[in-house]
């Protein structure tokens, strides 16, 4: 049997075919594809490891001298700091998203809404404007009420600027799920909010985690408005990515390559335990009756 | 997650709403005192404004001498472009945040323009006196002063003395040393700084100049722009860009990547600003350590020389609540023999205060400066200066790439800046 | 599905999506107005100079500037977002198999999207520019100079961002095969279709909207893109983005109405592009509830 492509075959669960050709090829797949994915990490951990101009600047990966320096420097500058803020930002952010996201896309999905396309026209109008346009006038707003250098005047905006795509997303999800689950329910006497609960939710789950991790990340990595509205002061507000923009050589113009890898890599390793630990949620078996495990 | 019963289901939610409220709450921090109290603030970036930089111990010496009205900094990103973003916010906002402004040398049109910085007529004397010209100039626009100049930047020519006995004094002796050693040693030539930015328009100027070119007369009121030197200068650079006198990968490199390059053996020249001196001295690992030295640039006349300058200047926020405090420290930071020279001796930043630089005449860069530092132009402080800048990038860098016609690439810049002055 | 005791079904809707459209028109509409109104307005520099009208659009539409970075945007997002798809759907349908080490490959392949683009974006450049030179001397060839010229200058960049959000495409499309019910494919596969119909007969027409979903995000977003292309190249040989050229007019030669008119170009050419989508998708999963099953 041939070896399937990029576009991969359709072998959904368990069934794997035993032929060593096609054992050998889905390995040789699958290293090709850590090795794009990771290589370029590999890189980053590598040089964060480095110390000295000239390994910093070498093309040659394995070029010493290494230490730890990079990291000692990181810590330094409060970074610790940069990450809880980070974290309460991003976190509150996904929450609130997913809260409010998910009931307003119970409601495009299931309920009667006049004009529901021009309703998500609108939604999704919002998080189109180019958000450097948008800096200004809120940087004023944001100033007159007290919000700048504050958690609360950055998670509001994201919240704002995420909830469109949560609701593609989840109503997405929501509307693919037969209603007659919903109807079984309800003939057992729930009230719509049980059914939502305890049947739309659960079976929603790939998507409302998938939503989850998308919000957290985008959160997290956003720069523009985290730059102007705490530019400074990790001890208030300063996100992650705000910081490590920040973060200079020990000369001017020098250009501090070895911290910015070092930070990124200590960033990424909490990702990726949370990717980790949400990929489990988006494929969990649903043990209920006919959606797949 | 069927298998959460009721119960638990209830308890992360509740969880998640906890952490929701506790999360809620930013961690009161100190609002960053304002100049109530006759604190100053300066803000200022870059890598020297760190704790343990020139800029905080220059601030710490101010705050000892001045118990009353200790200045702190507020540090501001590297870069130029965020330096200046985060300073426009606060000023368009008319915010008493910022007292002391470290400003670049090209933003004094535009900060005057916009009435942020207050005039500094009335302690002109006292500085014009000890400074350097070039750097003078750069903080005055419309005839008045607007900053005190702070530091300064001139650029030079780094070579390789086991490669090159005499420094070229003409770009074409340079080009010619450049093409033939590289080729012998199998390396570049010459890096500069030749990506798409504020540094190509610098290094374009440093050619154009030294042909005798000139951009505005002496109030910016008429465009005297030379369009026979511009091509000039743009074809040599084409030139070298072809003959293999530019080393591989100018038209990308900015001043870092052009470090890198010499400071690994592979280029035999390089443009570039004196920062890049002791970081070769001090770098163990590279192989050019003890085998270059620094020159003068060449021009196209062999005679002279002319650099772009470079550098701060501190002006006073027009919307400071201690004009008066900040006004002194900025003329103190100015004039200052001890703190001009403290920069110089351990911080690497050229003092803007001319007595210095006869001071230190052993050290091989400050000599250098002290050369090349009267003769080096700025770049006219204009308000436009920035989309002046963007139009001769973006007419000049295909020019030189080959991409476009050298001719009409002069041609519009000409035209952009007969609009500036209409 | 009539109630028969608490709130209509229309009203319940209102009440459901009320929260997430007043905190997206507080927040977001307030910004949006205020930049559009400063589009009509004339400014030099940073001086407003009173009314313009619809000079400052006309101005704008007359800039071959403006149709230069138009056609990179364009190519840029068709280019991006077609391979992004291709490799996403690759990875999800890996993702979706059970075996061993799933759970690693599938963190992974998240990996480039959760590193900070600006980080990654540093890294690429890095990695192409011709010095130090790392992909050309890992695959030795010598002094090709991809960020110096047209053509390879597009390809770093767009390079740059499919390894960095394929993950994404890749995350919605993976959640989206989760909700195909197995049984679905058991009795196909009892009716005898291979894989490949399998594949495309049963799958697909049942991702539909979770690629739809994928591509309406990751299309606009790409017609948004602003660090890679700017940290990479600046802009120079063509890879200069519509989001480069708004952000030059807000931030490095500001004119608020200039800046402010391209910024409403830009978001009424994404907006008319993603409406595209979101009607092809509301017909799937708004209009009523006959999905086919």
């Amino acid at each position: 049997m041939s070896i399937t492509t990029k576009r991969g075959g359709d072998k959904q669960g368990i069934v794997e075919s035993r032929t060593t050709a096609q054992i050998w090829g889905k390995s040789a797949l699958l290293g090709v594809i850590l090795l794009w994915c990771l290589f370029p990490f590999f890189w980053l951990i590598m040089t964060s490891l480095k110390i000295g101009d000239r390994a910093l600047n070498s093309p040659d990966l394995f070029q010493g001298p290494f230490g730890l320096q990079n990291y000692e420097a990181v810590f330094a500058q409060d970074f610790h700091l940069n990450l809880r803020n980070s974290l309460a930002i991003a976190g509150t952010t996904t929450i609130l998203c997913v809260v409010i996201g998910s009931i307003a896309a119970y409601a495009l999905a299931r309920l009667p809404l006049k004009r529901k396309i021009l309703l998500l026209s609108a939604v999704l109008a919002v998080s189109l404007f180019p958000p450097v346009a948008l800096v200004p006038p809120l940087y004023e707003l944001w100033r007159s009420l007290g919000l700048l250098n504050t958690w609360e005047g950055l998670y509001i905006p994201y919240t704002s600027f995420t909830l469109p795509l949560t609701i593609f997303i989840l109503t997405t999800f929501f509307a693919a799920i037969p209603k007659d689950l919903e109807e079984a329910a309800r003939v057992d006497g729930a009230t719509p909010f049980k059914a939502f609960y305890r049947v739309i939710f659960p079976l929603a789950a790939p998507g409302v985690f998938a939503a989850a991790i998308i919000i957290f990340v985008q959160a997290w990595n956003e720069f523009l408005l985290a730059s102007t509205f705490a530019p400074r002061d990790p001890e208030i507000a300063q996100t992650v990515p705000v910081a490590i923009a920040a973060f200079t050589g020990a000369v001017p113009f020098q250009r501090p390559i070895g911290t910015i890898t070092a930070a990124c890599v200590v960033v990424t390793i909490p990702m990726i335990i949370v990717a980790l630990v949400f990929q489990k949620r988006i494929v969990a078996g649903l043990t209920a009756g006919s959606v797949k495990g | 997650m069927s298998g959460l019963n009721n119960r638990a289901r209830w308890v992360a939610v509740v969880g998640a709403l906890s952490l929701g409220a506790v999360a809620a709450c930013t961690p009161s921090g100190d609002e960053g005192g304002d100049g109530g109290g006759g604190e100053l603030t300066w803000a200022i970036g870059g890598a020297e404004a760190q704790p343990g930089g020139i800029h905080q111990r220059i601030a710490e010496m101010w705050s000892e001498q001045n118990p009353d009205n200790p200045i702190s900094i507020e540090v501001l990103p590297e870069a130029a472009d965020q330096q200046r973003e985060q300073q426009a916010l606060e000023l368009q906002a008319e915010g008493s945040g910022f007292d002391v402004l470290g400003m670049d040398v090209i933003w004094t049109g535009e900060y005057s323009e916009n009435g942020w910085v207050e005039s500094l007529e009335d302690v002109r004397d006292e500085i014009e006196s000890v400074s350097l010209p070039g750097p003078f100039e750069s903080a005055v626009w419309g005839g008045e002063l607007w900053a005190a100049p702070y530091n300064s930047n001139a650029g030079f020519l780094f070579y390789r003395t086991d490669l090159v006995d005499q420094p070229p004094t003409t770009w074409e002796e340079m080009c010619q040393m450049a093409t033939q050693i590289g080729q012998q040693e199998d390396i570049g030539g010459f890096v500069g700084q030749g990506a798409r930015y504020e540094g190509f328009v610098v290094n374009w100027l440093e050619y154009y100049w030294s042909g005798g070119g000139e951009l505005f007369n002496e109030d910016q009121s008429e465009v005297t722009f030379d369009t026979d030197t511009a091509t000039q200068a743009t074809e040599f650079m084409a030139d070298a860009n072809q003959s293999g006198c530019f080393a591989p990968g100018f038209n990308t490199a900015q001043e870092e990547e052009a470090r890198n390059e010499f400071q690994s053996g592979n280029a035999v020249f390089m443009r570039n600003w004196p920062y890049a001196y002791d970081l070769i001295k001090d770098d163990q690992a590279s192989p050019i350590r003890e085998q270059f030295d620094i020159a003068p640039l060449p021009t196209f006349t062999g005679e002279g020389t002319i650099s772009a300058l470079g550098g701060f200047n501190n002006a006073v926020s027009a919307f400071s609540d201690n004009k008066e405090m900040a006004k002194e420290f900025v003329v103190w930071a100015s004039t200052d023999e001890e703190v001009q020279t403290m920069m110089a001796t351990e911080a690497s930043l050229p003092p803007t205060r001319e007595s210095v630089y006869q001071d230190l005449a052993d050290d091989p860069v400050m000599s250098l400066l002290g050369e090349v530092l009267p003769d080096a132009k700025p770049r006219p402080p204009a308000p436009q200066w920035n989309a002046i800048s963007v139009e001769m990038q973006r007419a000049l860098f295909p020019a030189y790439n080959g991409e476009a016609n050298i001719q009409d690439s002069v041609q519009t810049v000409d035209e952009f800046l007969q609009s500036t002055v209409e | 599905m009539a109630r028969r005791r608490g709130l209509s079904e229309t009203a319940l809707a209102r009440v459901f999506v009320s929260p997430s459209i007043i905190l997206m028109a507080l927040v977001a509409a307030f910004p949006v107005i205020y930049a559009f109104v400063l589009s009509l307005q004339a400014y030099t520099r940073r001086i407003g100079e009173g009314w313009a009208g619809i000079d400052n659009y006309v101005e704008a539409l007359s800039d071959e500037r403006f149709w230069t970075s138009l056609q990179f945007t364009f190519i840029f997002t068709i280019t991006s977002v077609a391979a992004e798809f291709v490799i996403g759907l690759g990875f999800a349908l890996l993702m979706n198999q059970a075996f061993r080490g799933r759970g690693v490959t599938r963190a992974a392949i998240l990996v480039p999207w959760v590193i900070p683009t600006v980080i990654a974006a540093q890294m690429w450049f890095f990695m192409f520019n011709v010095t130090p030179g790392f992909i050309n001397s890992v695959f030795g060839l010598g002094n090709f100079n991809w960020l110096g010229q047209s053509g390879w200058a597009t390809f770093a960049v767009i390079f740059a961002d499919v390894w960095k959000t394929a993950p994404f495409v890749a995350l919605l499309l993976l959640a989206g095969l989760q909700t195909i019910p197995g049984d679905v494919y058991e009795s196909a596969r009892v009716d005898g279709a291979k894989m490949f119909q399998r594949f495309w007969h049963i799958t697909m027409p049942l991702l539909k909207p979770a690629i739809l979903v994928a591509l309406l995000f990751r299309t606009v977003e790409a017609l948004r893109v602003y660090d890679l292309p700017q940290v990479m190249t600046g802009g120079a040989f063509d890879t200069e983005s519509l989001s480069i050229l708004v952000q030059q007019y807000i931030v490095l030669t500001p004119d608020p109405g200039y800046g402010s008119a391209l910024s409403t170009i830009t978001f009424i050419l994404i907006l008319g592009i993603g409406m595209i989508f979101v009607t092809l998708l509301g017909r799937d999963l708004v209009i009523g509830g006959e999905e086919e099953r």
